[in-house]
């Protein structure tokens, strides 16, 4: 299955739950809205012409203007590939947890809600993780985070 | 009879203990000997890797992937690279792909020999812990040779490769291609027939290819599943479309299968290196890259196939000289994610050989 | 105690001035057989901690050679004295001792675990003559002493007031209470054979070439040997038996919370258990004591030390079982047979196939 196949496969099927997006340089990017997260999860996992059984990476990222949650997943059967992200504002910044869908989401889900304090409604378990236990000190990944020891590398 | 009170107790493992390969808590429920429950609790490693990324021009961000994963460092060299010449678009010279596949190929050797001598280590052998580490010097020594590094080597670089190989090289990597062809046998003599070996992995920690698959599994954990995917044939990059090598995988993804898949693997990389040795083109080994390098706009994941499974690197460009995000994926992050999930109702000796064959390492995880 | 053929080289003198030491030197009655026993006890002491010292250095070698490394290179010629120095270190070391420990327990248990260690060689004839006491009940007494070690181990374990530990307790009290049966059924095919419990009595019976050695002279030797040695490597707790300190799953097991001299003691001790063990392994099944040319001190080292390398080339080869494979392998394959070769013995004995 080609790019542009699968690009048509996916527009065809999600009905206009997923949208094609521009921005991924190498892979397939499509745009999801928040509310229809977990509806077009199952379809991507689930539709035998898709199978996208596998899930990469999820990856939390703060544009400076916006949170933007990154899927990243793999079909093992067909061998393709594609990344679809959900755009979020800063305040209220809340997701729908995928766990149930892909199990893999678990750990990554927990790591974004640390890191960046995006919420996952129905996750299992979101508590402290890659940080020390007792951190106050807000989530370290947002860009306008600054710690009181923190210096800036010059720029170039 | 009246039935006898008991309580289970839990067990702190870690985060200094001799079997968790790092830095990482298990916390055991345990009841007696059997481990009911399992909590990973990790972070004692963690570095910051991608804020200290986002701070840092991208060829700047290059050496900090040798301390994402430090067993395999030139994986997580290559999978920045190759996220951020996917952004850039980069055309890499010929030499310096052969060149990368080979280093590639030798530290997935290594990386799965480290494996072989801690995983005997964990279920009490001591000895072949020596033979991995031994065979293991000389791969090192090709590494020293050719970028001064034995463990961070920082050799490849967005674009190319650090430095050529010298003149020696090509000899002396034949010359171990040949030595280690030869160990293979010790190393099956030694533990794949014992009945103590057998006793101790056959059977335990079976990984289903459902469950692999829906945590995330990959490499050689998942072909030990008996899953037929390997992302150097699946998902080709760099020049491995070149190369004739054959898939290994197991059937029933139990210790032993992931102890033997392990094994097989190495047989075959020792193939790709000879091949990448007999096709090696001369001409450059870099391409061009300004220190202000700036890629187009844009997001990409890049996958590669490590010695531990798939490693990931999702780098996002908004054309300045800093990349806006850059996240590492590690696949013994899924793995240990993997481990409650197999390690319910087994015993504590169980549990370190399930760790053991899963090949975790904590920087991978804790970033 | 008569010798009629003394070969050079003998040492049983030592022991028969140390014996007579007391009257000689004119003490009291009352006081001649305390001095008696404690000059020959300080002798035994004293030469056994030294060679738990070498067996401590011979197996560092040993696993090195097994592994391509040299081990110990620095201290001395090869690094031979380095487990003295190893010592010395210990016994500067600050003792640490835990605020949550049982106090009494944990400081009686490298005691009891360095004193059961040393109490089996009062009856071990370490050649001709070369015995502190030649009790009757000799290898009953061994077996009984012996067994001390578990109680120090448990009370290491519940002492320390550490998980860790008290598994490694646990565990050991369970491997060596089951290991113990097969080992003193092996025994008991010798003793039924000789029809006695003494020492010098089985390794007299024995004399001769090697084919009066019970390993090679009665049909159920063999058998027994292997038997013995099983459950022997499982009473010194050395692998592929060790799980009562399995490093990978209890980080050191019973004695994680010792350390400086305490645990020097245990590691002492648990060298000087291995070579109890291979000692009764060579008096009982390879001779003792017996053999042409060498003096008999000779002897019965070297074929103690040929045990001894046995365990250690095992140690440094096998993976470590796990514990209830451990269980049931003594349960359900080592006490049958143990038991079938005990039967035949009684049985040969009782048809009188050797009489």
């Amino acid at each position: 299955m080609t790019k542009e196949e699968l690009k048509d496969k996916v527009l065809n099927l999600s009905q206009g739950m997923l949208t094609y997006s521009d921005s991924g340089v190498f892979d397939l990017m499509f745009e999801v809205k928040p509310e229809n997260l977990t509806k077009a999860a199952v379809l991507l996992r689930d539709h035998e012409e898709l199978r996208f059984d596998f899930m990469n990476n999820i990856t939390g990222v703060d544009t400076g203007e916006h949170f933007e949650v990154v899927y990243s997943l793999a079909s093992l059967s067909n061998k393709t590939r594609l990344d679809f992200k959900v755009v979020l504002p800063y305040e209220g910044a809340k997701l729908e947890s995928l766990c149930e869908v892909w199990k893999a989401a678990n750990w990554h889900e927990r790591e974004i809600w640390e890191l960046y304090g995006i919420d996952f409604t129905g996750h299992p378990n979101l508590t402290r993780f890659l940080l020390p236990d007792d951190w106050d000190q807000g989530h370290p990944m947002r860009k306008d985070w600054d710690a009181p020891d923190f210096v800036r590398m010059p720029e170039l | 009879m009246a039935e006898l009170r008991t309580e289970e107790f839990q067990v702190n493992m870690g985060p200094h203990h001799p079997s968790t390969h790092g830095v990482c808590r298990l916390v055991l429920t345990m009841d007696g000997e059997k481990v009911v429950a399992v909590e990973p609790v990790i972070g004692y490693l963690h570095r910051a890797i991608e804020k200290i990324c986002e701070n840092r021009t991208y060829p700047q961000c290059s050496p900090m992937m040798d301390r994402f994963e430090y067993v395999t460092a030139m994986s997580s060299d290559y999978v920045y690279a190759l996220a951020v010449e996917k952004l850039a678009q980069l055309e890499v010279p010929e030499r310096a792909e052969y060149l990368r596949v080979i280093m590639l190929e030798l530290n997935r050797i290594a990386s799965h020999l480290i494996f072989w001598g801690v995983t005997a280590m964990d279920i009490g052998a001591y000895t072949p812990f020596l033979y991995g580490l031994r065979e293991r010097e000389d791969i090192i020594d090709l590494f020293e040779m050719t970028c001064g590094q034995r463990l961070t080597y920082n050799y490849i670089r967005i674009g190319g490769v650090s430095r050529d190989i010298p003149k020696e090289f090509e000899p002396k990597c034949r010359a171990f291609i040949k030595k280690l062809r030869g160990k293979f046998s010790d190393y099956e003599g030694l533990l794949n027939e014992n009945p103590i070996w057998l006793a101790r992995t056959k059977g335990i920690g079976v990984l289903t290819p459902e469950t692999a698959i829906s945590y995330g599994a990959s490499g050689p954990v998942l072909r030990a599943s008996g899953i037929d995917y390997d992302l150097r044939r699946d998902d080709p990059y760099s020049i491995y479309d070149k190369f004739d090598f054959a898939i290994p995988t197991q059937k029933t993804g139990d210790c032993y299968d992931r102890f033997i898949q392990r094994l097989d693997e190495m047989k075959e990389s020792l193939k790709i290196i000879e091949q990448a040795l007999d096709g090696l083109p001369e001409g450059e080994i870099k391409a061009k890259v300004k220190p202000k390098f700036k890629p187009p706009e844009g997001e990409v994941y890049s996958r590669i196939e490590s010695a531990r499974g798939e490693m990931g690197a999702y780098v996002r460009s908004d054309g300045t000289t800093k990349p806006v995000r850059v996240k590492l994926r590690g696949s013994s992050y899924n793995h240990l994610a993997l481990v409650p999930e197999i390690c319910t109702d087994v015993l504590i000796a169980d549990l370190v050989a399930i760790f053991a064959t899963l090949d975790i390492i904590m920087p991978e995880v804790d970033r | 105690m008569s010798c009629t053929v003394i070969a050079f080289g003998e040492l049983h003198g030592i022991f028969a001035w140390l014996h007579e030491l007391p009257v000689s030197i004119g003490l009291p009655d009352s006081v001649q057989a305390v001095v008696m026993y404690a000059a020959l006890g300080v002798t035994v002491f004293s030469v056994l901690s030294l060679f738990a010292l070498f067996l401590v250095w011979w197996e560092r070698k040993i696993a090195a050679h097994i592994q391509q490394r040299f081990g110990p290179m620095r201290v001395g010629w090869h690094g031979w004295y380095q487990t003295v120095m190893d010592a010395l270190k210990l016994l500067q070391k600050e003792d640490i001792r835990i605020e949550t420990r049982d106090k009494v327990v944990f400081f009686w248990a490298p005691v009891v675990c360095f004193v059961a260690a040393f109490l089996a060689y009062v009856v071990m004839p370490f050649g001709k003559g070369l015995i502190v006491a030649d009790l009757n009940i000799g290898i009953l007494y061994i077996m009984a002493v012996t067994t001390f070690t578990v109680i120090a181990l448990l009370m290491a374990g519940w002492g320390s007031n550490n998980k860790y530990a008290l598994l490694g307790g646990m565990r050991s009290a369970a491997q060596v209470v089951s290991y113990e049966i097969p080992m003193v059924v092996s025994l008991l095919t010798i003793i039924i054979y000789v029809g006695s419990l003494s020492m010098v009595d089985i390794v007299e019976s024995q004399s001769g070439w090697f084919f009066n050695w019970f390993i090679f002279r009665v049909p159920f030797g063999p058998i027994a040997f292997v038997t013995y040695i099983i459950a022997a490597i499982a009473e010194a707790n050395r692998t592929p038996f060790d799980i009562p300190e399995a490093e990978q799953e209890l980080v050191a097991g019973y004695n994680i919370e010792y350390s400086g001299m305490k645990f020097a003691m245990f590691f002492l001790a648990e060298f000087v258990n291995m070579f109890t063990v291979s000692a009764i392994a060579a008096t009982v099944f390879l001779g003792g004591w017996n053999g042409p040319f060498l003096p008999s001190w000779v002897w019965f080292m070297g074929k103690t030390l040929t045990v001894v390398l046995l365990l250690m080339l095992v140690r440094w080869t096998y993976p470590r079982l796990r514990v209830d494979q451990l269980m049931e392998f003594a349960w359900k394959f080592l006490v049958p047979v143990t038991f079938a070769n005990l039967i035949l013995a009684g049985v040969l004995k009782y048809l009188g196939y050797w009489e």
